[in-house]
């Protein structure tokens, strides 16, 4: 009886063993299947952005949405993609749909400054000085190159009628603008 | 171990210097760069106006290469294209090519391009010209006047005039036509090329400025100034430097320096008027400023001399000064953040904002 329980154990214990092996194989290569399609989706959605960034320079709005969608639609969680077709819409003067942009930018990248400014740049083009004006200070705490926000709080108090503050801006905007690689 | 220890502190600040160097070397080129005799010139690939692609290095089996830096607006870029089209069709199988780009704003919408095509039609002009978007071009080759023209053999720029002026135009289409294999119509002094060591120290101190590296900049400038006295740009640049960090008596030092070299240098009194106008020697800035605004149509001495009327009180004159600035090159921040200065000093806060703001908008290059 012992023996046969004995037996038992082991059969048991040689279940377990091959369970925990098979569980960690599949474990394993969904991890290495999700990350590789991750990192597949990410490149996707980075050359996709080079592209609409490309049209975007060369006036072509349009495709240039059409474009950073489809980066979107590669890889959800891409902050920068959001925040390039933020800026898009606000070069259209599609207000709302640009500040839900930038939200979704935000949403995945609480820190992202560029999307703070770009809201920022939508209120005051929507009429909602204060609004702008609160975020932009916002962006400015977040910003290490605070050169546009400078430049777009600028322009809030400008129409505010606040010269003063205005001119204030402009110039620290100048001043604190720095030849680097890459985009602010 | 100490032996190990003052090695190690020989060698670090070395390490670190090379590495700072490497660093700036392997940056883009700025678009700050400066035009200058002897600097390589940077490469372009943009669509002419019919949306072909045009690049600089495609006609590099040339001789030369004459770009021209025009727009419609410009009072004197028609009879620079007028002359430049002549000469295209005299010498064009010379091996010379001639290339307009058109400047005609920061960006160039449908009616723009209409607009050009029109001027192109009625000047029946045949050198392909193509349009700088964003007037990266533009800035990439520091152009202070419009026309601005450019000459380039080999990669390098041997020849750069900015606006059309009377003498300096004849004299450079002497050189275009000594180029071309023709006999010179007087005796032409080989041009000044500045010692390449002098060029490469202060292009590497204008990068360490860019990057507001200053302290690494200044023994850049003196090395080049070192190399070659008579290479005006590091003391300019300098005394810039010496500007932005309030040392106003150094500044003006160094372009008394320079103009002990050059006595007649049009750049270098220039900035002296400025240094000296912001030093409140403004007697003297009016002095040098008002003999050379009128033998130059550059819109830096045009800008200055503003400044400087302004600070003597003369308002309007001022403005008028300003004006002729920006009709010369509408693109250069430093007209509107001078004209700013003069209008907050006088308490016109609206048009220092608006002033500041159209400077900001060209230092950032927003586009609208």
């Amino acid at each position: 009886m012992k023996r046969q329980e004995k037996e038992e154990v082991k059969v048991e214990k040689g279940k377990l063993k091959e369970n925990i092996f098979l569980f960690l194989i599949i474990f394993f290569f969904f991890t290495f299947t999700s990350t590789f399609t991750y990192a597949q989706d990410r490149e996707k959605a980075v050359s996709l952005y080079k592209e609409s960034v490309k049209f975007f320079e060369d006036g072509n709005i349009d495709k240039a949405i059409e474009t950073i969608k489809e980066a979107i639609n590669a890889d959800p969680n891409y902050p920068e993609a959001y925040d390039h077709l933020g800026y898009m819409f606000l070069k259209k003067g599609q207000l709302d749909e640009a500040i839900n942009a930038f939200n979704s930018a935000l949403k995945i990248n609480p820190r992202m400054r560029t999307s703070k400014t770009g809201i920022g740049s939508a209120l005051m083009k929507k009429g909602d000085l204060k609004g702008a004006e609160s975020i932009l200070k916002e962006a400015l705490i977040l910003n290490p190159y605070p050169s546009m926000t400078h430049y777009v709080l600028g322009l809030v108090y400008e129409k505010l009628g606040d010269y003063e503050k205005a001119i204030m801006h402009y110039k620290e905007g100048i001043k604190t603008y720095k030849v680097r690689i890459g985009k602010e | 171990m100490e032996a190990k220890k003052k090695a190690t502190a020989k060698i670090l600040p070395l390490l670190l210097l090379l590495f700072s160097v490497f660093y700036l070397v392997t940056l883009p080129v700025s678009a700050l760069a400066l035009l200058q005799t002897g600097a390589q010139a940077p490469e372009f690939a943009l669509k002419d106006i019919d949306g072909r692609d045009v690049s600089l290095s495609q006609y590099s089996q040339k001789k030369a290469v004459i770009v021209l830096f025009w727009s419609t607006w410009s009072a004197n870029s028609p009879k620079a294209v007028k002359r430049f089209e002549e000469f295209h069709r005299k010498y064009r199988d010379r091996g010379i090519q001639v290339i307009g780009i058109n400047a005609d704003n920061q960006t160039i919408s449908k009616e723009d391009v209409e607009n050009i095509k029109k001027f192109l039609k009625e000047m029946d002009v045949t050198f392909p010209v193509i349009l700088d978007k964003g007037l990266k071009t533009f800035h990439d080759y520091g152009v202070i006047a419009l026309p601005s023209t450019v000459v380039i053999s080999e990669g390098k720029i041997t020849y750069e005039m900015p606006g059309l002026p009377l003498v300096g135009t004849e004299d450079m289409f002497d050189y275009l036509f000594v180029l071309a294999g023709e006999t010179p119509k007087k005796k032409i002094e080989p041009r000044y090329v500045p010692h390449h060591d002098a060029v490469a120290n202060a292009n590497l101190a204008m990068r360490f400025v860019n990057k507001k590296m200053y302290e690494m900049a200044y023994p850049l400038f003196r090395k080049a100034i070192e190399k070659d006295p008579k290479y005006m740009l590091p003391y300019v640049e300098m005394a810039k430097l010496y500007n932005v960090e309030g040392k106003l008596v150094e500044a003006e030092e160094t372009l008394r320096k320079a103009l002990s070299v050059e006595p007649d240098n049009v750049v270098v009194t220039g900035e002296l008027g400025y240094i000296l106008s912001k030093a409140g020697k403004i007697k003297d800035a009016m002095y040098i400023l008002e003999r050379i605004v009128k033998l130059n149509s550059h819109a830096p001495i045009y800008y200055y001399y503003a400044y400087v009327l302004a600070k003597n009180g003369q308002m309007k004159e001022s403005m008028n000064a300003f004006d002729k600035a920006i009709a010369l090159n509408p693109y250069e921040p430093m007209i509107y953040l001078l004209r700013a200065e003069v209008y907050e000093n006088s308490m016109m806060l609206k048009e220092a904002a608006s002033d500041y703001r159209k400077a900001i908008k060209l230092i950032l290059k927003i586009r609208e």
